[in-house]
């Protein structure tokens, strides 16, 4: 790691260690929170979000101040924030290394959000396979607790918030704002879409602001350290702040790194992440997660921020970049990612709910040498079908297959002409996706597509 | 049905007092009498009806939407073989096909001494690490066949206490 | 008040209209799936793709999802719009069995109608089908989940509307199944609209499974019979045979819904042991015989002891065609008038009920909806109005303050407040509804003894007092005590489905069925003619001497116990074979058209072989006729001078109906205009002092309650156990346990109940449902009317 990029979030990391309340005291934290609370108002906390340009690292970018401002002045009564920990999109685990390398940096960031929104009451939303996680929470959050950042009458001035654990019980769409907002209150977690948007009608119809825990996380810095010097922090003329990045696939150094919004992706991956490990040669990334496309090549000198990439017909994401090589098939790569949604998917609408499964059917086929060329005519018609969904999940869905189909076809020619795969892999296999949860008295027996016995 | 232990039915009071409204506490109830039963047998299901004032329909409607509620039996070890995209690429399927063919279960079974089930997952959150896999709350790291035995050796020879995801 | 344009027809709308309703009246039917006009829009099926050209949103879009806004051009037809409709269809059909010829829902199915019209003919997906396995739901509703395209129409209605949990989606992502946690009935009591509501045949009619296609069936617009409300329906039938009932769209009354008793309680049509046969001295004979030896009888009768010895009894279950015919009849032959009230009071307190429906005071149920506060006055309402019970629930779900005073417990599904308390606390409640915001003071001076209740009667107060648009819904007992504030708005509940017409009818001097009884016991009574009515249900006491009578002609299509006492008998056709014009509880009068001939069905006749090719014989049990024929020929027989269209002639000659025309009534009914309170209505009565003993109410069971249903096979053996429910204070004073067996007085023959204590039922009350062994139970139980039974 070079040494002259400025570590903000990851300052504490190289104690290879979650950072004690004093560790992270001792290099300045909670002196934002100390500044804040009962010397600066709740507005002009808002305004140093605004001013920084804080967007939202949870995949969309949405400018978080903004976010805030939609809840109404005039609500007397409950306000929630939810800490969006769900983190369920492959490739992405900045999060979870984040919380482990500062849970206290995590937790100001938490309360400064909720001083300024006004909120009383926080949901740390965690995803199960994030246990030991949340179980730190839980007790740096009695730490904090104990110290009297959280809880009643918090620094002695008459601001109580506090936050609990909320865990959930898995599925990608959980992440999805107003899907949270429903698995939080127990209902099934099925976005919703017109009507009030969730700051102004939440959790149990309270105004609630849901943020992705890194997007929280900047909050110390940019109300320590002012708007100018979080702004300066990037590299791109639009962007603000630092990111961290989730590198995996075939990358030397696969891991989290917190570099400028702006870094170039040749920069990430070949300078960053140590370049292709040996042998290997580069064919592909998928620069922001799971829903968003394949980037070939000619764009690796593509600057990471939202308006950039956006301008060039690509996502920024959640920053998580799977680096993919000359030797891995991107069809069997995209019947995977194919398999994830099919399966994380909440059933509600058709685009999803049936196309999704139609086309990893489709892919399923052309991955074992079966495809024709009229499945990638019903593909590529699938594609405007999976944008018109009802909530972002299958037109994220959407994206590596539109990727693939765009700056691949090569190589979904080159197995429906050669009737196998030309990377060697075996025929997919249809096999039990994970639906140990389905009791035996009713249902679809044997699952209906997958043909799991459990 | 059985009486429950009182330390669970305190736990369970607990979790529904806990919160401003007891549906939030569907989840965790359904974890704790889940790690009481070994899954959610209809009989928890029941329970957790009781205890929180929903009928046994709506937390069907749950359980039956999330994975890491276990509506069968399984065994002590639920094996989440992360089969995404990442994992994927490092040959995850034959660390999969592995493990059912060391444990002797077909994906999903679990085996006749009640320990393990195998399971694929969606990305577990640790793809610097692929291929990967999470047995009860743990990481296993760039597995390798010879990686996977250990863990199974280990697991069998209850060197590790079950840390079942709360 | 947004102008826009679809498909090139300029269309207004209110605000809030979304684009599919509005594309609808211009006249353009989007297609859909998850959109309902009474669900509203889901999002979910995505099938209602269109072009938006102009205006704020731009490109393809969902039309239910979409408000109508200013300047929006609409295309339906947009090849883009067609194209993505065209695919969601070919991803629904994807993993649909296709199995039409099988399935119940074929020829009148959504899914099949949008996949043809679509264009989608050949399945090009290599994939398998997934597939499922079904549940039990009970007796009515059929569950075949490979058919589903899961619109969550069935799920939104009913968790959503109607606010039961026992089905739902299960399941995420291409797995998600709509069920029950197991097999068994459905909680629901509306359930069977999932039949009507489904656009598939995964939940379709069980009992009208495989009897006939809908196409094949004759169809028509009919008026439910089991309660007062006055629910639209269609009755399909089909061999001469209902075959089943759906919910007709009223928007003023039941919307597009119907409850299950009047789904499912129309089997006494072609039941089996439905009297067919006219009867002369006990013996089959012909209708000429039949009335022959009736007006013998009756002419006898009034010869020998007078016409005042011709007693006329009516049924609150009959058209108004048959009231007034009855009426005409009894009127020109000099008898009594006609008694269709337990008492003339309960005939007053009915018409004035009604009276009361002023044009500003007036309320359909799809007003009610509407209202911001309601209280409902000795009403229950699942078992006496059950749709009201929805209604109630969608005002609850838009933030009305519902109260519901009764003595009865309440299980309904919306949130509400009850006030337990005897029949004679009910004006007392009214009282406090009137009084303002400030009612503390009253509330202490009327309810002395129930300290509990203060509290909620207050907040009742507040919020009538507080309410924009608070409406009563009331049982006709308290028409005299409603408050004369405009500002409320009324609803009554009145007890029968011919109620109504018979209160509006029925001569202001009628006698009730309690002067009759008195009459035939003091032996001024000599000859009673029953027309579509128990005696043995409706009037005990004059049941109980009917051998003192000389002669008893009974008119009906149930098999009553009356129908069996009768010396002659005539068969009457039910409202599927005659139609006619009945009288909604609230004020509205409305036409039902016959659906069939009255002919014995195929089925019945030839017992289950085919019907016998008898020639000779005229088509079998085609002898019922509407009660106003055999009336008319009733007349003619006894030589009288009859009008010929009794209704027509009531009507005009009537003080309120006078401007209605039975023949040309609009679809959606018509409310002539009341005039309020009735110069010469009586004044209410006094309030009964607290007598010794128990109250009995009756409760009537939700399925084979009301008499058409208690001779309905479906439903007949769904009334529930003879419970007597108590309020645990009283039975502790009685010294009875839970589930211990009692007598109930009821006269010669005790009933015998298993006691049931319930908080949720008002002190100094016992609640018993509306069963044939506890019609003769009398209004109080004295102190020895309730004895603990040791159980054998
Ligand atoms: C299918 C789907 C999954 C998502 N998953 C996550 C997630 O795991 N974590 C997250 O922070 N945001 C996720 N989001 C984005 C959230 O909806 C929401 O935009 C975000 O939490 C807002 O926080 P931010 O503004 O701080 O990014 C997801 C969105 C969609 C459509
Ligand atoms: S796109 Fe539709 S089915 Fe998929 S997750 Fe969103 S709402 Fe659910
Ligand atoms: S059962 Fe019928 S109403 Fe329910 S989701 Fe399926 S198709 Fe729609
Ligand atoms: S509410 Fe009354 S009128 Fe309406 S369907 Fe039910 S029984 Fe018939
Ligand atoms: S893809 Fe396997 S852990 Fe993320
Ligand atoms: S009708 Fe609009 S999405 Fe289903």
């Amino acid at each position: 790691m070079q040494v002259d990029i400025p570590q903000v979030l990851f300052k504490n990391r190289h104690l290879g260690r979650p950072a004690t309340i004093d560790e992270y005291m001792a290099g300045g934290g909670y002196e934002a929170l100390r500044a804040t609370i009962g010397q600066r108002t709740p507005a002009e906390v808002l305004q140093l979000v605004l001013d920084a340009d804080l967007r939202g690292r949870g995949g969309a970018g949405f400018p978080a101040g903004r976010k805030w401002q939609g809840i109404p002045a005039d609500h007397v009564g409950t306000r929630y924030v939810v800490i969006n920990t769900d983190e369920m999109e492959p490739g992405t685990f900045k999060d979870r290394v984040l919380v482990n390398v500062d849970p206290h940096l995590v937790i100001e960031g938490i309360i400064l959000c909720a001083y300024a929104v006004g909120a009383c009451e926080g949901v740390f939303f965690i995803r199960p396979s994030y246990e030991g996680d949340a179980k730190l929470i839980e007790q740096e959050t009695q730490v904090a607790r104990e110290r009297g950042y959280l809880g009643k009458n918090i620094l002695g001035t008459e601001f109580c918030f506090d936050v609990h654990v909320h865990r959930s019980a898995g599925r990608y769409i959980c992440g999805e704002a107003s899907a949270q907002i429903k698995a939080i209150s127990g209902l099934r977690p099925n976005p919703r879409k017109g009507g009030p948007r969730t700051s102004v009608r939440g959790l149990w119809d309270c105004p609630t602001i849901v943020n992705n825990l890194e997007t929280l996380a900047n909050l110390p810095g940019i109300v320590r350290n002012g708007p100018a010097w979080f702004k300066s922090l990037a590299r791109s003329e639009s962007g603000s702040g630092t990111k961290l990045y989730s590198v995996s696939g075939m990358v030397a150094r696969p891991g989290c790194y917190e570099l400028p919004i702006g870094v170039t992706i040749r920069d990430i991956i070949f300078t960053h992440a140590g370049g292709m490990p040996p042998g290997k040669t580069f064919k592909t990334v998928i620069p922001g997660g799971a829903s968003t496309p394949y980037l070939p090549e000619t764009l690796l000198d593509l600057e990471m921020d939202f308006d950039p990439m956006k301008k060039a017909g690509q996502r920024f994401g959640t920053a998580s970049l799977m680096v993919f090589d000359k030797d891995t098939c991107l069809v069997g790569a995209t019947l995977s990612l194919m398999e994830f949604f099919a399966r994380e998917s909440c059933g509600w609408c058709t685009p999803c709910r049936e196309g999704i499964p139609y086309v990893r059917e489709l892919l399923r086929r052309i991955e074992g040498g079966e495809g024709t060329e009229e499945h990638i005519g019903m593909l590529q018609e699938m594609l405007p079908v999976l944008d018109l969904a009802y909530c972002a999940f299958a037109p994220g869905a959407a994206e590596p297959l539109r990727g693939l189909l765009t700056h691949f076809m090569d190589e979904v020619r080159a197995h429906i002409t050669e009737k196998r795969c030309p990377f060697g892999n075996p025929p997919p296999h249809v096999r039990g996706k994970a639906c140990g949860t389905r009791p035996p008295q009713f249902g679809p027996t044997p699952c209906p597509e997958d043909q799991c016995p459990i | 049905m059985s009486p429950l232990p009182p330390e669970l039915s305190t736990e369970l009071h607990r979790l529904v007092t806990a919160v401003d409204n007891p549906r939030e506490a569907a989840v965790d109830v359904m974890y704790a009498l889940q790690h009481h039963y070994g899954y959610l047998c209809d009989e928890a299901m029941h329970r957790a009806a009781e205890v929180l004032g929903m009928t046994t329909l709506e937390l069907e409607s749950l359980a039956t939407f999330y994975d890491y509620l276990y509506r069968r039996p399984v065994g002590r070890y639920v094996i989440h073989v992360c089969d995404s995209v990442v994992c994927w690429m490092f040959h995850q399927d034959s660390i999969f096909d592995y493990l059912c063919r060391t444990l002797g279960v077909p994906p999903g079974g679990t085996t006749e001494d009640g320990l393990f089930t195998v399971l694929p997952a969606a990305c577990v959150g640790n793809c610097h690490n692929a291929p990967t896999m999470l047995i009860n709350g743990r990481f296993y790291d760039r597995l390798t066949p010879e990686a996977v035995d250990a863990v199974i050796a280990e697991l069998r020879a209850g060197t590790e206490e079950p840390v079942r995801c709360k | 008040m947004p102008d826009l344009i679809i498909d090139g027809r300029p269309v207004t709308v209110d605000k809030g209209v979304s684009v599919i309703e509005a594309a609808e009246r211009a006249g353009v039917m989007i297609p859909r799936f998850c959109w309902h006009k009474s669900l509203g829009a889901a999002g979910a099926c995505r099938l209602c793709a269109v072009m938006f050209v102009e205006g704020p949103v731009k490109g393809l879009e969902m039309s239910c999802m979409t408000p109508a806004a200013d300047g929006m051009v609409v295309e339906t037809g947009h090849p883009k719009a067609v194209a993505f409709r065209r695919q969601i269809i070919e991803l629904l059909m994807a993993n649909h069995p296709h199995d039409c010829p099988v399935c119940d829902e074929g020829g009148h199915c959504l899914l099949q109608d949008e996949t043809i019209s679509g264009g989608h003919s050949l399945r090009r997906f290599p994939g398998r089908k997934r597939t499922y396995q079904d549940q039990n739901l009970g007796p009515f509703i059929q569950h075949e989940m490979n058919r589903c395209i899961h619109c969550y129409r069935c799920a939104r209605f009913y968790q959503d509307y109607c606010g039961y949990r026992d089905f739902g989606p299960m399941q995420n992502a291409n797995r998600v199944y709509f069920g029950r946690f197991e097999d068994g009935p459905l909680d629901n009591p509306f359930a069977g609209n999932l039949a009507d509501l489904c656009p598939t045949g995964t939940l379709t009619d069980k009992p009208g499974r495989f009897v006939a296609r809908r196409w094949d069936c004759q169809r028509a617009p009919s008026v439910c019979l089991h309660c007062s409300l006055g629910c639209n329906v269609t009755a399909l039938s089909r061999y001469r045979r209902v075959a089943r009932i759906e919910a007709r769209d009223n928007a003023a009354i039941n919307g597009a819904f119907i409850c299950d008793r009047g789904r499912y309680g129309f089997g006494y049509q072609s039941a089996q042991e439905r009297p067919r046969a006219p009867l002369a001295a006990g013996r089959p004979a012909t209708p000429e015989e039949a009335l022959r030896a009736a007006a013998g009888l009756l002419a006898a009768a009034a010869k020998r002891h007078g016409p005042d010895a011709v007693a006329v009894v009516g049924g609150q279950r009959s058209t108004m065609e048959t009231q007034a015919a009855l009426i005409a009849l009894a009127r020109a032959a000099g008898w009594r008038a006609p008694a269709f009230f337990a008492a003339a009071r309960e005939q007053a307190q009915a018409r004035q009920a009604l009276y009361a429906l002023t044009p500003p005071r007036a309320r359909s149920l799809a007003d009610l909806a509407k209202a911001d506060a309601v209280l409902v006055v000795g009403v229950s309402p699942l078992a006496d109005a059950p749709m009201l019970t929805l209604t109630l629930r969608q005002a609850a779900r838009a933030g009305a303050a519902i109260f519901l005073a009764d003595p009865r417990p309440l299980a309904l599904p919306l949130d509400h407040v009850h006030l337990p308390l005897a029949p004679r606390q009910l004006a007392a409640v009214l009282a406090v509804a009137a009084a303002g915001e400030d009612a503390s003071g009253l509330i202490q001076q009327k309810f002395p003894l129930a300290p509990e209740l203060w509290p909620r009667l207050e907040a009742l107060a507040q919020a009538m007092a507080k309410a924009k648009r608070p409406a009563l819904a009331y049982a006709p007992a308290l028409a005299a005590s409603l408050p004369g504030d405009d500002r409320v708005g009324l609803f009554p509940v009145l007890a029968q489905a011919g109620t109504a017409g018979a209160a509006l009818l029925a001569p202001t001097d009628a006698p009730g069925l309690d002067e009759l009884a008195a009459e035939l016991a003091a032996g001024r009574i000599k000859a009673v003619i029953a027309v579509e009515t128990d005696l043995f249900a409706a009037a005990p006491a004059l049941a109980a001497r009917l051998d003192a009578l000389e002669a008893l002609v009974v008119l009906d299509h149930l098999p009553t116990p009356t129908v069996a006492a009768a010396q002659v008998f005539l068969p009457t056709a039910t409202l599927f074979e005659t139609g006619g014009t009945l009288a909604a509880s609230d004020g509205r009068l409305q036409r039902a058209e016959p659906v069939q001939a009255p002919g014995l069905s195929v089925l019945a006749d030839g017992a289950g072989d085919h019907p016998p090719r008898d020639y000779a014989r005229p088509l079998p049990g085609t002898d019922p006729a509407p009660a106003a024929f055999w009336c008319d020929r009733l007349g003619r027989a006894l030589s009288l001078e009859l009008p010929r269209h009794p209704l027509a002639e009531a009507l005009a000659a009537h003080p309120v109906l006078a401007d209605l025309d039975p023949v040309t009534l609009p679809a959606e009914g018509q409310r002539p205009t009341y005039p309020g309170r009735e110069p010469a209505t009586p004044e209410s009565p006094p309030a009964q002092p607290a007598a010794e003993g128990l109250a009995v109410v009756m409760e009537t069971p939700f399925f084979g309650g009301d008499e058409l249903s208690r001779y309905a096979p479906l439903t007949a053996d769904k009334t529930g156990p003879a419970v007597a429910l108590l309020h645990p204070d009283d039975a502790a004073g009685l010294n009875l346990a839970d589930g211990a067996t009692v007598a109930l007085d009821c006269g010669d023959a005790p009933a015998t109940a298993a006691v049931r204590l319930h908080p949720g039922v008002a002190r100094g009350v016992v609640v018993v449902p509306r069963l044939p062994r506890f019609d003769a139970l009398p209004p109080n139980l004295g102190p020895c009317g309730l004895r603990r039974r040791e159980t054998p």
